[in-house]
Order: structure tokens, then C-alpha cells, then sequence
């Protein structure tokens, strides 16, 4: 008789935080820059389990973790990583869904570097940990492995909430409003769910299926979704609470108005804002014209003015409609407010720069199509007392030839609901005022999120204030519980 | 007669308030009045009533109302002749022989009673009769209920509806003791059963009483979510969205919706079927349709549009309206194919969806600010958009004059619908076929030289509505356009559509569609519409193969 001897994997030696440090930081695979121009496929490809363990194995479980407060929803990223290092990948996600249910989206378009990343102790040293990587590792196997739960949601409360607009501060404002047992009806202008996820972003960045993916999870949640309302014409604000027994609202409607550059040539043929640019595509599928009817005049040579990450999108999305993309700025690379990694990525396709240049008029040919692009070239003065390094004109001038123009200039927030209920306070910039620790705007009930109540951030932002909102309702609401049953004895908590 | 007596009637002018009212006073303290002193001061008395509904003083049928108590106090002796005037009175005066009768009480109660039956037959004094029973306050009144709904199965609805109406004032008034279980349900059947198939004022008195038994607790559970549920789809608020055609049951049924003690509020699934109800041939290529969409009409106002797009593979592109019904859920648009979009809907057939029909969007149009003639113009298509702001002018006491141009009599539309919502209507055609040769702003270079014009609103071509702005800018008369903008969403998101008004970008979708005509860079529209031109030309192409 013979012993068998089972081989058993020696129990992992806890790394010293020295060791932590010196491992080598996961590159994410991308798709190469050549092949991928030409698809609108994903450009990452993800961790595979071996690399996710190997970066989630470099974060040091700091005592006071930095990076949850840097999170603007606050997931417990030390908790979630570790989960990962221990190869407990659905468990990681589990974790991530306690305070973000849109981990899949945020792991893709979330700016880590200026967040979470940004404060991370490894990169004092070294890279920090892809804390977005893992995120978006946790998120995908969940989702491919079909282990995602729907939530114990709470007690009917009896209480309905309309949220207007579906985009991120939408849905994650339904998704908390009804795992607390609230009902709810999300009204979208459109004829699709998910917003600036759908219309905006690009399917290289976010696939459409993860968007679908997180919708569909609300519904099962029981959140309802009403499409072509535009709230504030069909049904106004007091109508949904005076009539259509509304208890609260939820604004998400975002920032739904493009700036324009005012310069001669601006209204000419040919001439978008990058909302239009985007929606076109990616809402209305110009790039499949003439199958779907809806028409781009599809440039050969397209100028992008801005930096940002919209402008990012617009160039990458016109240089796989085949176009050749040149992006005016008029400060430099380093002052660039995208993402950084969609300025490497955008770099990599190759994309032309033109930095410190300042577009003061597009020439037009008779047809009013616009032929040439004229910038002043910029030079950045010192810093001033705040620090930033304004472009300054240098009175020299060029011109170059482009077929279309894109303007990527930020957004101001939609109008259509404060201009239709007088009650509804904005500031001089149109942005809509709340409360900052309930969100309620100024009209009893009413409450705000996301670029309404900004003019312009990020998704996972709008969803930090989905989350506050939702949160004021919730307690706006069941205080009108109280107040109600105030004699009785049996007290809900807020 | 008594001196006393004769003293206070030759005295009293029944149309002043503080004549009665010192009249009264003097009444008031007369001792053993003989039945003939009672009569007579009564008499007097009843001109108050008479008067009371036709002097300025609103304080006159407080005064009416006294007068009554006076009468009643005097003593049930003459409750024939209070009864012998109510039945022969209008119904505005009985309401005070009412009063007065049932300040009476039992007595008055147990002589009205009999009488009931007696006058059956005769329709315009029962109903005088059915209302003064609304005005007794004693709990035994509510044992006519029965017999006041049993001849509310009467031919003349006058009849029906005061029944409800008393049935409702007395379940009102009386206390709930006063109702058993049975009588509860018996008004409660009746009343139900007049409410959704009856004469609009026999409807509105149903929703009525059966509003006012719900907040005095008088109905069962049950039948209290019968009453919600009724009284959502009479307000349009259930999943029908259309709501009942006779305003007044509707505003009657809309007070009482939020006394209701239903705790789950209506889900409604806010879906619209976006069909095609009618479609008719106006001109070639240009059809007229009727689509499903019962939230944008509930709405929709003058000026305002929709962005529509038929099928998946198609683009959003806006439609103005040119009628809606309310009732219905309804809107009109009017369709002319001039690319692939609008051939397509085109080809659609009654029964056939939208896949999306998003409004109204835009603001309403700018109604004119001084009133006179005001001129509505409309070019092709642009004639049917016209129509709902030439109503909404024409409402405000103004004269409308409607010129509608056109290539030939062919091609005219909605004439007959333009001579309905204007004064006068001119038409003109490019061929002189029908109306004056030439183009409609040669019909309003004759207006012009006719009479002064306070307002032009020009819906068409965009040359159309250069060369008016431009013929209408010496004058000085305000003058808007509406612009047919490139658009995408219609929310002011994409920006496709702006165009420039006074120098200033603006967008078509939310800041229009009408602006000030002698403001607008027509140039620059003109060529952002071409923008697409080499696309659109591909699309049809290659649709037509």
C-alpha cells in the first residue's frame, strides 16, 4: 500500500509591501493601432485572469486607503482587489456593486488617472495599481460568467419617482431609488436608454452591449423605462407631480447643449458639434448611410477643435470612417483635459496635432461648404496667480485645407426643463441650483444630478450625485411618510 | 290688511338690499300675525326673489335667503302657497321657495312628499320640486332618494340630472346615518349606471354625486375603486391617455381625483401607438394623415411640432401640424415627399406604426401683440401649418386673411380647412389657374395697399419667406417665419439646427421654430439645407432601384 501524495499548492506567503512594489504593473493588452482603426471593436482586450491576479497583487491594502476617498461613489477598492488577488472574481464584482452598479461602464470610462489612481500610494514610486483595469476585469467576468444577482430590493414603500433623462446619473439614480423599494419611471427623450453611453461615447470605448447589459438589469429591478417623452413639453415637471402621482423628481436630463466657437464661418456647410457628430453615428448609424437613412457628409480631411475626451472621440471615430484627422488646441499637449489614456490611444492612430492653435475662422466656398480651416498660433504665458498658463495670441496665422469641421467645445446644460418651470432655479451659466447635501433643486420635490447641476463632468461624477440624490429622495420621501403617520407609533428611518 | 303690515310692503323696494333688509328687520318683530298679514308680507317677499338674480348687488340673494327664513318662521300655514310658487317659478327663483319650504322641516318634508307623485308627468315643475328636496337638512329627506332616482329614469334629462343632482347635495349634507347600506348602493348603481352613458349633464351630476358620496366615506371599497378607476379614464389619466370628450364631466371628475384614498397611484405605461388612423390624397405626392398620439395632442399648441421616424433604418426629421383633437389623442400632419424619409411615409398605409413620434417640441407661436388684420401666408406644405395659429388669431377677435400660393389649382391644399380658421382666404397660383396669377406676395402687396396689417406669419419655401419679410420690413409689421431647420434630436442637443436671428446663433428646435422674419439670415439657411443634398440625392437613388 502506497501513499499517495497529494500535491498541494503551498500556502501563498503573505508579499512584504516591499515585494508589492517592485512587481512589474500590467500593461492592458490593446488591439494594434492599424488593425483596430479600422473596426469600431473595443481597443482594450482586457486582463486575463493571470494578469488581473498579478496587477490586484501589487496594490499594498493600505491602512487608510487614499483611493476610496478619491472615488467620487467611493467602492472599497482595496476590499475589491484583494478579492481579486485571492481569485475570488465574483465575489471582486459583488463588492464593486455594493456602491456602483455600473462597474463594467465605469471601468471603461472612468478618469482613473485624476481619481483613484491619481492618489495611489504605489505610484509614488512606480505605476499605480489599474485600479480601472480591475474594475473592468471584475465587471466583465461577472457579466460573461452570468453570476451577476439581482439585489434584495426593500419593502415597497408605495412611493413613486419619476427620473428624467436614462443616462448615468439616470440609471444610477433609478437603480438606488428602487433597490430602496421606491417605484420608479425613467423618462428618456430619445428612442434609446443610456444617454450620453449611447449617443456619445464610442462603441470602441463602450460596447453597446454593456450599456443594454445594465439596462436590462433595471428592468428586472422593476424600473420602468418610457421613451420620446421629452419632459418639460409632453408632461411637464408639475404635471408629473400634480397628476401623474408622482412623489419626487429626479433631473438627469445632462448637458445637452453644445457651445459653439463664435468666428466668421462657424454656421457654414459641413461644420458640427461634436454632439451632433457622435449622435449621428453612433444614435442614428450615419456610417451605415445609405441603410440607415440618416445622412454624415462623411469628411476626407476633418479638423476636431478641443481636447477633451468628446474631442477624442470625434477624432477616433472619423479616422475609422477612413478620414484623415488633424486636432486644433490652443494650449498644449499637457494641458489636454482628456483622459490620458485616450490621448494614447489617440496618439497611436494616429491622429495629427496641432497644439496652441486657435481656430479664428473656417473659409467656406460658395456653397457655403467650409474648405479651409484659419487658426492664430498660441504661446502660453506664465502661470498666473492660479496657477494656470493661459494661451496667448501671437498674431501669427495659418491655414490648412479640412472638408469638415467638428467643434468639441463642451456642453452647456439643456434648458428645456428650468425654461418650462419657472420654480427651478438656475445660475448664470444655466446650470440648475440644489441643495449640495440633498440635491433638491428649488422646487419642492424636485431634486438634480449629474451634468444638470454641473455643466459638464464624467459619468461616474453624475453618478456620485445620482447617489446623493437619491439618498435626499429617499429621505425626502419617507420624512413625508413621518409626517403622515406621525401619530402613529410604529417610525420608519430615513 | 293691517296698517302695521301695509306700513312695511308700501315701504320696501325689492331690488334694494338695504330696503329688504330694514324690512325684514320690521317684520321681525310683529307679534300674532293673522294668516292674511302672513300672506301678504309673504307676498312681498316673494318679489325679493324675483329680483334677486337681477340686480348688480351681489348681496341680494344673501337678502333672497333671509327673506326665505322669514317666510318659514311664520309657520307651516303657508306652506301651500310657497309651494304653489315653486312649482310655477323659473328655476333660479325656486332655489327660495326651495330654502324657504325646506326650512319647514318635517312638516315641509311631509307635504312635498305626496306631491312628488302627483306631478310626475309633468317634467318642468318636478324639477323645481326635486331640487327644493336638496335643501332639507333632516336626516329623513334621504328616504326620497329612492323616489327622486326612480324618476330619474325620466325622457328629459333636465329631470335625470337634477335627481343626481339632489341625490348628491343630500348624501352631501345629511349625515351618513341617514344612509343605510341599501340606499348607499342603490344611489350608488343608479349613478354609476348614468355615468359613462347619458346626456353630458346627466354624466357630470352622476360624477358628481358619486364624487361627493366618496368623500363622505358613503361608498364601499369596492365600489370606490370602481369610481377611481372610472374617473381616471374619464380625466385621460389611465393607460388610454384620451380623455373624455365633455369637458365639464371631465372637471368634475378631475376635483374629486385627489380625495380618493387609493394608496397605489395609476401605473400608467405612457406608451403611444403612433398609428395611422386616416390618411387622404391632398395633392400629388402630398398626403394628409391622422396618427395615434394621445399624450402630444393633449398638449400640443399652435406652432409647435414633431420629430417623427417611421421605421428603425430611417432619420428623425421634424413635421409640423396642422390639426389635432384633443379627445381623440390625434394629431394631423401633412406629408410631401420630396426624398427618401418622406416617400417612405408615403407608402405607409392606415393601420401602419411609426416606430417613433417624439412632442411637441419648440415654443408656441408668437401671437400678435395689437390687435387688427393679421395676415397668415402659407407656401405647399406650409398651408397646413398655418391653420391651428390662424384659430388661435382669429380667437383673440382679430381678422384673419389667409393667402395660401401654390404652382396650379392642383396642387392647393387645405383651402376649405384655411376658410374655416380665417375671415377671408386669397388664394393665388403661379399659372393663374386658380385665384390671382402670380405669387402670394402679390396678394399681400394688394392687402398691404388695402388696409394697415398688424401681424404676417409666413410658414413655406425658404424664399417665400425672405421675399415677405422682406416686403413687410418698411412697414414696420411684425412678421415671423418658421424655420424648417436641418434637426436630429429636437432637444437642442446636436445644434444641427441653428440658424442665425439678428446676428445671434440660435436653435430652431427650442429657441423656434418661428422667429422674427426681418431678423433671420435666410442666405445662411438656404445653404444649411443644402447640406445634405449629395447624400439625400445617393439615398433616393439607390431607394428608387
Amino acid at each position: 500500500m502506497s501513499e499517495v501524495i497529494t500535491p498541494t499548492t503551498p500556502a501563498p506567503r503573505p508579499l512584504s509591501n516591499k515585494e508589492r512594489m517592485g512587481l512589474p504593473h500590467q500593461e492592458m493588452p490593446l488591439h494594434d493601432a492599424e488593425a483596430r482603426v479600422k473596426t469600431f471593436d473595443e481597443v482594450p482586450i482586457g486582463y486575463s485572469e493571470e494578469m488581473a491576479r498579478a496587477e490586484a497583487m501589487r496594490c499594498l491594502q493600505c491602512k487608510k486607503p487614499a483611493c476610496i476617498g478619491a472615488c467620487p461613489v467611493g467602492i472599497n477598492i482595496p476590499a475589491f482587489i484583494k478579492l481579486i488577488e485571492q481569485g475570488e472574481f465574483g465575489a471582486a464584482a459583488k463588492k464593486i456593486r455594493e456602491t456602483n452598479f455600473l462597474p463594467a461602464v465605469c471601468g471603461r470610462v472612468c478618469p482613473q488617472d485624476k481619481q483613484c489612481q491619481a492618489v495611489c500610494v504605489v505610484g509614488r514610486k512606480n505605476i499605480p495599481v489599474g485600479i480601472g483595469n480591475l474594475e473592468r476585469f471584475a465587471a466583465d467576468y461577472e457579466r460573461n460568467h452570468h453570476l451577476q444577482e439581482i439585489p434584495q430590493v426593500g419593502e415597497p414603500t408605495g412611493k413613486r419617482v419619476a427620473v428624467i433623462g436614462s443616462g448615468p446619473a439616470g440609471l444610477a439614480a433609478a437603480y438606488e431609488l428602487s433597490i430602496r423599494g421606491h417605484e420608479v419611471v425613467v423618462f428618456e427623450a430619445s428612442h434609446r436608454a443610456g444617454g450620453v453611453m449611447v449617443y456619445g461615447i464610442p462603441r470602441f470605448r463602450l460596447p453597446l452591449k454593456i450599456v443594454d447589459e445594465d439596462i436590462r438589469f433595471l428592468t428586472r429591478l422593476g424600473v420602468r423605462f418610457v421613451y420620446n417623452m421629452v419632459i418639460g413639453k409632453v408632461l411637464t415637471i408639475e404635471d408629473l407631480l400634480k397628476h401623474e402621482g408622482f412623489d419626487a423628481v429626479m433631473i438627469g436630463t445632462g448637458a445637452g447643449l453644445p457651445r459653439m466657437l463664435d468666428v466668421p464661418g462657424s454656421n457654414a456647410n459641413g461644420v458640427y458639434s461634436a454632439n451632433e457628430y457622435l449622435t449621428r453615428i453612433y444614435l442614428m448609424d450615419a456610417h451605415h448611410f445609405p441603410k440607415y437613412s440618416t445622412p454624415i457628409s462623411a469628411g476626407k480631411k476633418i479638423g476636431v477643435i478641443g481636447a477633451g475626451n468628446t474631442a477624442m472621440d470625434v477624432m477616433r471615430t472619423a479616422k475609422r470612417l477612413g478620414a484623415e484627422v488633424t486636432c486644433y488646441y490652443r494650449r498644449s499637449h499637457d494641458e489636454a483635459p482628456a483622459r490620458s489614456e485616450e490621448l494614447k490611444h489617440a496618439e497611436q492612430e494616429g491622429i495629427n496635432w496641432r497644439w496652441l492653435s486657435n481656430p479664428v475662422e473656417f473659409l467656406v466656398d460658395e456653397n457655403n461648404f467650409v474648405q479651409k480651416i484659419k487658426c492664430e498660433r498660441m504661446t502660453l504665458s506664465e502661470p498666473d496667480e492660479t496657477g494656470r498658463r493661459k494661451p496667448v495670441p501671437t498674431g501669427e496665422f495659418f491655414v490648412e485645407d479640412c472638408d469638415t469641421v467638428v467643434m468639441s467645445l463642451g456642453c452647456s446644460v439643456n434648458p428645456i426643463i428650468p425654461s418650462t418651470d419657472s420654480d427651478i432655479h438656475v445660475n448664470k451659466w444655466g446650470v440648475i441650483v440644489v441643495d449640495t447635501e440633498t440635491c433638491q433643486t428649488s422646487k419642492k420635490g424636485v431634486f438634480a444630478a449629474g451634468d444638470a447641476i454641473t455643466g459638464g463632468s464624467t459619468v461616474i461624477l453624475a453618478m456620485g450625485q445620482a447617489k446623493k440624490a437619491a439618498a435626499g429622495i429617499h429621505a425626502y420621501l419617507m420624512g413625508q411618510q413621518e409626517a403622515v403617520s406621525a401619530t402613529s407609533t410604529t417610525q420608519i428611518s430615513g | 290688511m293691517t296698517d302695521r303690515v301695509h306700513d312695511i310692503v308700501k315701504d320696501m323696494d325689492p331690488r334694494s338690499v338695504e330696503s329688504v333688509t330694514q324690512a325684514l328687520d320690521k317684520a321681525k318683530l310683529l307679534e300674532d300675525l293673522t294668516l292674511d298679514e302672513k300672506t301678504c308680507l309673504a307676498e312681498a317677499f316673494f318679489e325679493v326673489f324675483n329680483h334677486a338674480h337681477h340686480t348688480h348687488s351681489s348681496s341680494m340673494p344673501k337678502v333672497a335667503v333671509r327673506a326665505g327664513k322669514r317666510i318659514a318662521k311664520f309657520g307651516p300655514e303657508l306652506i301651500p302657497l310657497l309651494f304653489r310658487h315653486l312649482v310655477e317659478s323659473d328655476s333660479e327663483t325656486a332655489v327660495y321657495y326651495g330654502k324657504a319650504l325646506a326650512r319647514n322641516g318635517n312638516v315641509g318634508l311631509a307635504y312635498l312628499v305626496p306631491k312628488l307623485n302627483e306631478y310626475r308627468e309633468k317634467d318642468h315643475d318636478l324639477i323645481n320640486l326635486i331640487q327644493a328636496l336638496s335643501y332639507f337638512k333632516i336626516p329623513e329627506a334621504s328616504a326620497t332618494v329612492p323616489f327622486v332616482l326612480s324618476v330619474s329614469q325620466h325622457v328629459n334629462h333636465q329631470v335625470t340630472s337634477m335627481a343626481l343632482y339632489t341625490a348628491g347635495r343630500l348624501a352631501e349634507k345629511l349625515p351618513t346615518s341617514a344612509f343605510s347600506e341599501e340606499l348607499r348602493h342603490f344611489i350608488f348603481n343608479t349613478s354609476f349606471r348614468f355615468l359613462s352613458h347619458a346626456q353630458v349633464l346627466v354624466r357630470k351630476n352622476a360624477a358628481r354625486t358619486l364624487g361627493k358620496m366618496m368623500r363622505r366615506g358613503l361608498l364601499s371599497e369596492e365600489d370606490e375603486k370602481k369610481v377611481y378607476k372610472a374617473f381616471l379614464a374619464i380625466t385621460g389619466r389611465d393607460d388610454h391617455h384620451n380623455w373624455d370628450r365633455a369637458f365639464i364631466v371631465r372637471r368634475e371628475a378631475e376635483g374629486f381625483l385627489p380625495y380618493f384614498h387609493q394608496q397605489s397611484p395609476p401605473v400608467r405605461r405612457y406608451t403611444q401607438s403612433y398609428k395611422i388612423v386616416s390618411k387622404r390624397l391632398l395633392c400629388t405626392n402630398t398626403y394628409h394623415f391622422t396618427l395615434d398620439t394621445p399624450l402630444i395632442a393633449r398638449k400640443i399648441e399652435a406652432g409647435q411640432f414633431v420629430i417623427v421616424r417611421p421605421h428603425i433604418f430611417s432619420e428623425r426629421i421634424p413635421l409640423s401640424i396642422c390639426n389635432w383633437d384633443r379627445e381623440k389623442g390625434t394629431i394631423d400632419i401633412i406629408v410631401s415627399a420630396v426624398g427618401k424619409t418622406t416617400t417612405e411615409i408615403n407608402a405607409m398605409m392606415v393601420g401602419d406604426s411609426f416606430e417613433d413620434v417624439v412632442g411637441p417640441l419648440g415654443e408656441r407661436s408668437v401671437l400678435p401683440t395689437a390687435s387688427g388684420t393679421c395676415v397668415v401666408i402659407g407656401g405647399g406644405y406650409g398651408t397646413g401649418a398655418i391653420i391651428p395659429t390662424a384659430r388661435d388669431v382669429k380667437a383673440m377677435g382679430n381678422k384673419v386673411i389667409g393667402i395660401v400660393g401654390a404652382r396650379n389649382k392642383d396642387s392647393l391644399i387645405m383651402v376649405q380647412e384655411l376658410q374655416d380658421a380665417c375671415t377671408e382666404v386669397i388664394l393665388t397660383t403661379n399659372d393663374g389657374s386658380a385665384g390671382i396669377g402670380g405669387m402670394v406676395t402679390d396678394a399681400l402687396r394688394e392687402v398691404l395697399l388695402r388696409e394697415p396689417v398688424v401681424y404676417v406669419l409666413a410658414i413655406g419655401p425658404v424664399p417665400m419667406m425672405k421675399a415677405i419679410s422682406d416686403m413687410t420690413r418698411p412697414h414696420h409689421i411684425a412678421t415671423y417665419v418658421s424655420l424648417n431647420a436641418i434637426m436630429v434630436d429636437g432637444t437642442g442637443m446636436c445644434g444641427a439646427c441653428r440658424v442665425t436671428v439678428g446676428g445671434e446663433t440660435k436653435f430652431a428646435c427650442f429657441h423656434g421654430p418661428d422667429f422674427d422674419g426681418h431678423k433671420v439670415d435666410f442666405e445662411n439657411l438656404m445653404k444649411r439645407q443644402k447640406m445634405f443634398v449629395k447624400e439625400e440625392k445617393v439615398a433616393f437613388e439607390r431607394m428608387k432601384l
